[in-house]
């Protein structure tokens, strides 16, 4: 702690040079944030439903193909089924490009609570949902994306069915991992009877909700006999197991982004390591005679890095902090990016606050090691040789 | 001779018969040879000669920044031969106190900061070393300066910091190498007269190389040395006579003694 002001008056020593080896060094970690919150997205959403009971009842050609609405009923019927949620596609754009901006869903209001208990939905709003025939319920990074709130009126132009809906929205889901919006089934049902068509008669997945983890797998097995040989097979999966299918495409995305997190990290590594050789060779005079005084070789080394590590660490702190006032500017502003799907959470997580000060302390302690130990190895004699 | 760490009025140093050599890229440089000699506590002495002569290699084993190739060196009754290089920190941090030719203070750190550099190597706690360096800075006249920084200071302000810095531990010894060789006329003298007052009222055994002839008017002794040998006899009054003319001085016999 006693040598905490000559590092300190060492670290001010070329202000220009510390704050923009700092400001790089920042800039890294807010680059490095950024792209974890990408992995980390996908994993906090597989976390999440990991934990719950969940189960996903689909066609087991594939998610194109339907269902029949009327298996929902049988599916509640099963045992241990302690709620269950038709839902079906309904793929409304919003935007006049035309295309689907968020996900968006026919489901049954009535079942929502039931099923999504985990989903923090003010029972008013759900109320609603139920008493409104046009109610939508939206998640609130797509209501921020828009600048939705609750009462507004939309109109989505489905892209798979020939209807256009007009909606209010009557409540909103307070999580930053359902960047979504459900509609009523039966909205759109009477809408496609109103448009001459025979109505919905077939659901995309069901949703069931298990009462006891204990009986997921066997609720999974009797779903699946009940349709065995029929003309809608089904394939039940956990939630987990249906997201990490789902976004399996993703993957050799989010290895690319760690090989260029890993990239960032070590240019960054060279960068403070060629501040840190320049500060102690312009400091070989000093060095000198600091160990001529008496500085030992653990005390020189032990300064030197002591320096290099709080340059690096308040810059990664500096840069965590701006990456998370960033994700939350890009959340407000960007919201849900289709493209990037969970990826674009754009949610610093603890575990990504932790990896941004790792890596911060991680740069200055490579890159002050190199030149502090070359520092403090010379013999005091050799040292002054060479510098007086 | 008793090497007992100048205790009793016994030398402070001891040099007994120390050579000093290492290679220079493809050549065997012989910076000392054979020398001995010692130095009483309380002192204050000069190593004069020529470049080359190594004075400044007699005046780094005096303070432990270096070790003989041959021969014992004993400084308050420690043989340096034997110490590690963290030992030689530690025993120099203890016991000597530096002063360079070109001051070398921290240029971040102001005055007093400079003057307490030394003392975070001790259990001193932040209050007491910094009035330890107060104290120092008021020794040497630069009690007004307390906070200013290096940049702000006159060479011979700066050297006056470098001497409180050398003193604050309170050091058996006090070395310097050239502290008047970036100093004008009047600011040497004062360096000078600085450090002759450090062994008048401290009993500081003070050793300096030198090339200033006004030294002579200040040291106690004087040693010479020419192509890494100590002059004896006659060699060694004839330098010490000519060093004292080229200073302007007067007859020989009025130059300090040429000691051995």
């Amino acid at each position: 702690m006693k040598y905490l002001g000559l590092i300190r008056a060492n670290l001010g020593r070329n202000k220009l040079r510390g704050a923009l080896t700092g400001g790089a060094i920042m800039l890294a970690v807010v680059l490095v944030c950024l792209l974890l919150t990408m992995p980390a997205g996908l994993n906090a959403i597989l976390d999440y439903v990991s934990n719950n009971t969940r189960i996903s009842v689909h066609n087991k050609g594939g998610l194109v193909y339907q269902m029949p609405s009327s298996f929902t009923r049988k599916v509640r019927q099963v045992d241990g089924v302690a709620a269950a949620m038709a839902q079906t596609w309904f793929g409304g754009a919003f935007e006049e490009a035309g295309r689907v901006t968020f996900p968006n869903f026919a489901v049954e209001p009535e079942q929502v609570a039931a099923v999504y208990p985990d989903y923090p939905i003010a029972p008013e709003q759900l109320a609603d949902f139920q008493r409104y025939r046009d109610g939508a319920i939206v998640g609130r990074q797509v209501m921020h994306k828009y600048g939705w709130k609750i009462g507004d009126r939309i109109t989505l132009r489905s892209t798979v069915w020939p209807v256009n809906l007009d909606l209010r929205i009557v409540g909103e889901i307070a999580s930053e991992r359902a960047p979504m919006l459900w509609l009523s089934r039966e909205y759109l049902d009477q809408a496609l009877q109103a448009a001459g068509r025979s109505g919905l008669g077939t659901v995309g997945i069901i949703w069931v909700r298990a009462s006891d983890p204990n009986r997921v797998n066997a609720i999974m097995r009797q779903i699946d006999e009940m349709s065995r040989n029929s003309d809608s097979e089904t394939a039940c999966e956990t939630e987990k197991s249906f997201m990490s299918n789902f976004f399996g495409s993703l993957q050799g995305f989010v290895t690319i982004i760690l090989i260029v997190t890993g990239l960032v990290a070590l240019c960054i590594v060279f960068i403070a390591a060629n501040t840190a050789s320049m500060g102690v060779r312009e400091r070989a005079g000093e060095i000198a005679v600091l160990k001529a005084i008496g500085f030992n070789r653990r005390v020189i080394f032990g300064t030197l890095l002591a320096e290099a590590v709080a340059l690096s660490a308040v810059a990664g702190g500096a840069g965590v902090l701006a990456a998370i006032g960033l994700t939350r500017a890009l959340r407000v502003f960007a919201g849900w990016s289709d493209t990037l799907g969970p990826l674009g959470s754009f949610i610093v997580t603890a575990p990504v606050i932790v990896q941004g000060v790792f890596l911060s302390l991680f740069v200055g302690m490579l890159a002050g090691v190199v030149p502090s130990y070359g520092a403090a190895r010379k013999s005091v004699v050799q040292t002054l040789h060479e510098v007086f | 001779m008793n090497p007992d760490g100048g205790r009793n009025g016994a030398p402070l140093i001891v040099i007994r018969h120390v050579r000093r050599h290492y290679i220079r890229g493809v050549d065997d440089v012989h910076a000392l040879d054979n020398v001995s000699l010692s130095i009483s506590t309380g002192h204050f002495v000069a190593f004069m000669g020529p470049s080359g002569s190594g004075k400044s290699t007699l005046l780094n084993l005096v303070s432990g920044i270096d070790r003989p190739s041959d021969g014992e060196v004993f400084v308050a009754g420690q043989l340096l031969n034997d110490l590690t290089e963290d030992d030689l920190a530690r025993w120099r941090a203890r016991h000597v106190g530096l002063i360079f030719q070109f001051f070398n203070l921290i240029p971040v750190l102001n005055a007093r900061d400079n003057v307490a550099l030394p003392l975070l190597l001790t259990h001193l706690n932040k209050a007491e070393r910094r009035q330890r360096a107060e104290t120092a800075l008021r020794i040497v006249g630069l009690e007004e300066r307390l906070d200013h920084f290096p940049r702000t200071l006159s060479g011979g302000e700066q050297q006056r910091v470098a001497i409180a810095r050398a003193i604050v531990t309170d050091p058996d010894l006090i070395v310097a190498d050239e502290p008047t060789g970036d100093l004008d006329a009047r600011n040497a003298e004062a360096i000078l007269a600085l450090l002759r007052q450090l062994k008048n009222d401290f009993g500081k055994t003070v050793v300096m190389v030198t090339h200033d002839p006004r030294a002579l008017r200040f040291v106690d002794d004087a040693f010479h040395l020419d192509k890494g040998l100590l002059l004896e006899g006659e060699d060694a009054e004839r330098a010490a006579a000519a060093i004292h003319l080229a200073a302007g001085g007067g007859t020989a016999a009025a130059a300090p003694r040429a000691s051995r």
